[in-house]
C-alpha cells in the first residue's frame, strides 16, 4: 500500500519535473541568489568577487537620501493611483453594465489602452506632454495654465500618474465587469421595492457585493504601482530626473544594479526591502477589507 | 519586482555559466588562429549608432579594413540605447564584443575593473603613438600608466549663432560671457525665441563651473558646492530666471540644443561638431555661424569629448581585434572615418591633411582643442554628474537657491561614493 503511494507520488513528481525545473531555475533560484547578494558586496565586472558584509547593505539604506526620495515618490504614487484607478474602473464597469446602447463597442474602446505596450504608450504620452504638445494646446484652448510636463519636477510624477491611471483602469474594469454579471437581479429588485434610486442601488448593493473583487483589484494595484519602473525610466531616460522627481524604488534598484559598478549587492538589498514593503502593504490592505466585511 | 529580478538574475546566472565556458574555449581558439593562417576570424565591434551618413562612413571604413585583411570579418553591432548598461552587462556575462566604443567619461571606472585589455604591448613604431593629441590619448590611460584605448575622434564645444537673428537685432557675435548675456537679452522675443539655449547639465557646464577657480571634483569626490563654483554658475541661472533670455530645450518642446537652434527657438546655443551634420540634414536653409566660446575672466575655455576603441580582456581573438583597432585609429582608417567632417580626427597628421582648421564652420571647434578640458575626472564622475544634474535643474527652474541645491547634491553624491567603497 505504502509502496504504491510512493510510486504514485514519484510519477507525479516526474510529470511535474519540467515545471519544477523552470520554477527553480527562473524563480526560486534567482530569489535565493538575490538574498545571497543582499548580504554581499559584489563586484561583477573584471574579476568577480563576493565579499560578505552582513547587514551593511541594509544599514546603508537608512542614510541614502536618494532611497528615501525614491520611497517617498513611490508611496505618493501608490496612494494616489490605486484609489483613483480602482474607483475609475468600478465606475466604468458599472456604466458599461447598465445596458446602454452600444456598450459592447465602448467596452472594446475602453479596453484598448491596456492592450498597448507600456513603452509605446509612454512615448506617445511624452509626445502629447511636450511643451507644444496636444495636452498643453487643449489646456490653453480652455484657458487653463500650461505646464512643462516633462521638465518640471513638480508635475513630472503627476504626468506619469495620469497616464498610468488611464492605461490600467480598463484592465480592472474588465474584472469588475465579470463580477457585475454575478450580482443577482433579485437584490436590485428588492432595493427598488424599498424605493432606492440608481445611486443608492450602486452604493448599497453593487459596491458591497463587489467587496472581494475590490480587495483583489486593490492588492494587484498595490503590487503593480509599487513596481513602477518602465514609465518613469522612459520619461527620464533612466535618470529619475528632473530633480529626482520621477525616481522610483525599482528605478533606483536598476541604477544601482546596472549603472554604477559594484553595487549589485546594495541593489539586491533594496529589492529585498521593497518586497517586504509590498508584503506589509498587502497585509494591511487585507486586514482593512476583512474588518469591513464583518458586519 | 519579482519579474524584474527573475530576468536580471537569470541573465547573470546564465552569464556566469557562459563565462565559464568561454574561458575554456579561449585556449583552443588561440591555437587555431596561430596554427592555420587562412582560417577566417570574426571580430565583433560594438558601438552606438549614429545618423545614416555616419553609419555609411563607418561601413566604408570597415570595408576597407576587410579588403586589407581578407581573413578577418567584422561583425558590427549597434547598441542604440543605454549603451554603457548594455556593455557592462554583456561584459559581466562574458558575452562582450571584442572591440567597442568607450566614452572618456566612463573610461576610468571601466579601466579600474580590469575588464579591458592594456594595449601597450601591441603598439608598433609604425602605429606612431605620438601622432595623437596628448590630452585625448591621456584620457584612456589607467592609473598604472598603461593605455587602454585609442581615441577615434573628438569634438569640442563652440558657439552656434543664427546669422539672421543677429542681423535683425543688430548685435555682434559676443566675445565674452558678459557680452553674451547682454546680446541674449536683445535677441530674446518673449517665450517664442530665446537668446540662449542652454543644457543645464554638468557635461556642458563643467568648464564654466571651474572658470572662477573652484573645483567640481577634488580627490575623486564632489566639491562643487564651493562658493567659487556657485558664483561661476549663477549667471546661467540668472539668465533663465531674471533676464528670461535663456531656456533649456524641453521648455520649447525640443529634445536638445541643436534642434532648438534649428527650429529658430534659440538664437545661440553651445554645441559641438555633431550639430553641424544634423543642421545640414534637418534644417538645410538655416543660416548660422560658429565662433569660439566667449571668454570668462578673459580666459578661453571649452569642453572636449572623446571616444576610443577599446579591447575586451576576455576576447578570444585579440590579435585580430588589435588589427581592427590599429586600422580604425591608424592614419589610413581615421582619414576615411573623419573625411566628411562628421567627427574630428585625433591624429595631428590626419587633421593637418584634412584641413578642418580652415573650414569656416569647424575652425572654432578645432581651435578649442588646444585649451579644452577633456570631459573626464576620475572613477566617480558619473555619480557626481548624476547628482549635480538632478539638483542643478531645480535651481535653474527657480525652486531653490543655487547654493543650497549644489550643497545638497554634493552631500548626496559623496555619501553615495562613500557607500560604494
Amino acid at each position: 500500500m505504502r509502496k504504491k503511494a510512493w510510486r504514485e507520488a514519484g510519477t507525479g513528481y516526474l510529470l511535474l519535473s519540467p515545471t519544477l525545473f523552470v520554477l527553480l531555475l527562473f524563480i526560486i533560484g534567482p530569489i535565493l541568489f538575490a538574498i545571497f547578494l543582499a548580504f554581499h558586496k559584489v563586484q561583477l565586472l573584471g574579476t568577480t568577487t563576493f565579499e560578505f558584509v552582513g547587514f551593511d547593505n541594509f544599514k546603508r539604506m537608512t542614510g541614502d537620501l536618494r532611497a528615501k526620495i525614491a520611497l517617498w515618490n513611490t508611496v505618493k504614487y501608490v496612494v494616489l493611483v490605486v484609489p483613483c484607478q480602482t474607483m475609475l474602473a468600478l465606475v466604468l464597469a458599472a456604466t458599461l453594465n447598465a445596458g446602454l446602447k452600444g456598450q459592447k463597442f465602448f467596452r472594446i474602446v475602453y479596453f484598448l489602452p491596456t492592450l498597448t505596450s507600456s513603452a509605446v504608450l509612454t512615448l506617445i504620452f511624452m509626445w502629447m506632454y511636450n511643451q507644444n504638445g496636444l495636452i498643453n494646446d487643449l489646456l490653453q484652448a480652455v484657458g487653463l495654465p500650461t505646464y512643462n510636463w516633462l521638465g518640471d519636477p513638480k508635475v513630472a510624477l503627476n504626468a506619469i500618474m495620469v497616464m498610468n491611471i488611464w492605461s490600467t483602469a480598463p484592465f480592472f474594469m474588465v474584472i469588475y465587469l465579470a463580477a457585475l454579471q454575478d450580482i443577482p437581479d433579485s437584490l436590485y429588485e428588492a432595493a427598488e421595492l424599498d424605493g432606492a434610486n440608481a445611486i443608492q442601488k450602486f452604493w448599497y448593493v453593487t459596491v458591497p457585493y463587489l467587496r472581494p473583487v475590490t480587495s483583489f483589484v486593490v492588492i494587484m494595484g498595490l503590487i503593480g504601482t509599487f513596481q513602477l519602473f518602465d514609465q518613469s525610466y522612459i520619461f527620464s531616460a533612466g535618470s529619475g530626473g528632473p530633480n529626482n522627481s520621477t525616481l522610483t524604488v525599482v528605478l533606483l534598484i536598476y541604477q544601482y544594479a546596472f549603472k554604477t559598478l559594484g553595487t549589485m549587492g546594495y541593489a539586491a538589498a533594496l529589492a529585498f526591502a521593497l518586497a517586504i514593503i509590498i508584503l506589509i502593504a498587502t497585509l494591511v490592505q487585507r486586514r482593512f477589507s476583512k474588518e469591513e466585511s464583518l458586519y | 519586482m519579482k519579474k524584474w529580478l527573475a530576468i536580471g538574475m537569470s541573465t547573470m546566472l546564465f552569464g556566469s555559466a557562459l563565462a565559464g565556458c568561454s574561458s575554456g574555449e579561449e585556449k583552443t581558439a588561440g591555437k587555431e588562429t596561430s596554427g592555420t593562417k587562412n582560417e577566417k576570424v570574426e571580430v565583433t565591434l560594438a558601438g552606438w549608432g549614429g545618423n545614416p551618413t555616419e553609419q555609411k562612413l563607418l561601413q566604408q571604413t570597415l570595408d576597407e579594413f576587410q579588403k586589407k585583411y581578407p581573413n578577418i570579418k567584422v561583425k558590427y553591432e549597434v547598441i542604440s540605447d543605454q549603451y554603457m548598461d548594455v556593455i557592462k552587462t554583456r561584459l559581466v556575462g562574458g558575452e562582450g564584443p571584442d572591440v567597442f566604443y568607450l566614452d572618456a567619461f566612463e573610461a576610468p571606472a571601466l579601466i579600474k575593473t580590469g575588464a579591458l585589455e592594456p594595449l601597450d604591448k601591441y603598439v608598433t613604431d609604425d602605429f606612431d603613438i605620438n601622432d595623437f593629441e596628448k590630452p585625448l590619448l591621456d584620457a584612456f590611460k589607467g592609473e598604472d600608466g598603461k593605455i587602454y584605448g585609442f581615441p577615434k575622434d573628438y569634438s569640442t564645444l563652440a558657439l552656434f549663432y543664427n546669422k539672421k537673428m543677429f542681423e535683425e537685432a543688430g548685435v555682434e557675435v559676443p566675445k565674452t560671457w558678459d557680452e553674451l548675456r547682454e546680446v541674449a537679452k536683445k535677441l530674446t522675443k518673449g517665450t517664442q525665441v530665446y537668446g540662449f539655449g542652454v543644457a543645464p547639465e554638468l557635461a556642458r557646464l563643467y568648464y564654466i563651473a571651474e572658470s572662477k577657480g573652484g573645483k567640481v571634483v577634488t580627490d575623486n569626490k564632489a566639491s562643487f558646492a564651493d562658493p567659487k563654483v556657485v558664483e561661476a554658475l549663477q549667471p546661467i541661472v540668472d539668465m533663465h530666471l531674471k533676464d528670461k533670455s535663456a531656456a533649456q530645450p524641453s521648455e520649447v518642446g525640443a529634445n536638445w540644443g541643436g534642434e532648438m537652434f534649428g527650429q529658430g527657438k534659440a538664437a545661440m546655443v553651445i554645441e559641438g561638431n555633431w550639430a553641424i551634420p544634423f543642421l545640414k540634414d534637418t534644417f538645410p536653409n538655416l543660416e548660422y555661424g560658429t565662433a569660439e566660446i566667449p571668454t570668462i575672466n578673459g580666459k578661453k575655455a571649452t569642453m572636449a569629448y572623446t571616444v576610443a576603441y577599446v579591447m575586451n580582456k576576455n576576447s578570444q581573438k585579440k590579435e585580430a581585434a588589435w588589427k581592427l583597432i590599429s586600422f580604425l585609429t591608424g592614419k589610413e582608417g581615421m582619414k576615411i572615418w573623419t573625411s566628411k567632417g562628421l567627427a574630428l580626427p585625433t591624429r595631428k597628421s590626419v587633421a593637418a591633411e584634412l584641413g578642418f582648421d580652415k573650414d569656416p564652420l569647424r575652425a572654432p571647434i578645432v581651435a578649442g582643442a588646444s585649451y579644452a578640458t577633456v570631459w573626464q575626472n576620475g572613477t566617480n564622475l558619473p555619480i557626481i554628474t548624476n547628482n549635480f544634474n538632478n539638483q542643478f535643474v531645480s535651481a535653474f527652474l527657480g525652486q531653490r537657491p543655487l547654493a543650497d541645491a549644489l550643497k545638497e547634491a554634493q552631500e548626496t553624491a559623496n555619501k553615495e561614493i562613500e557607500g560604494n567603497k
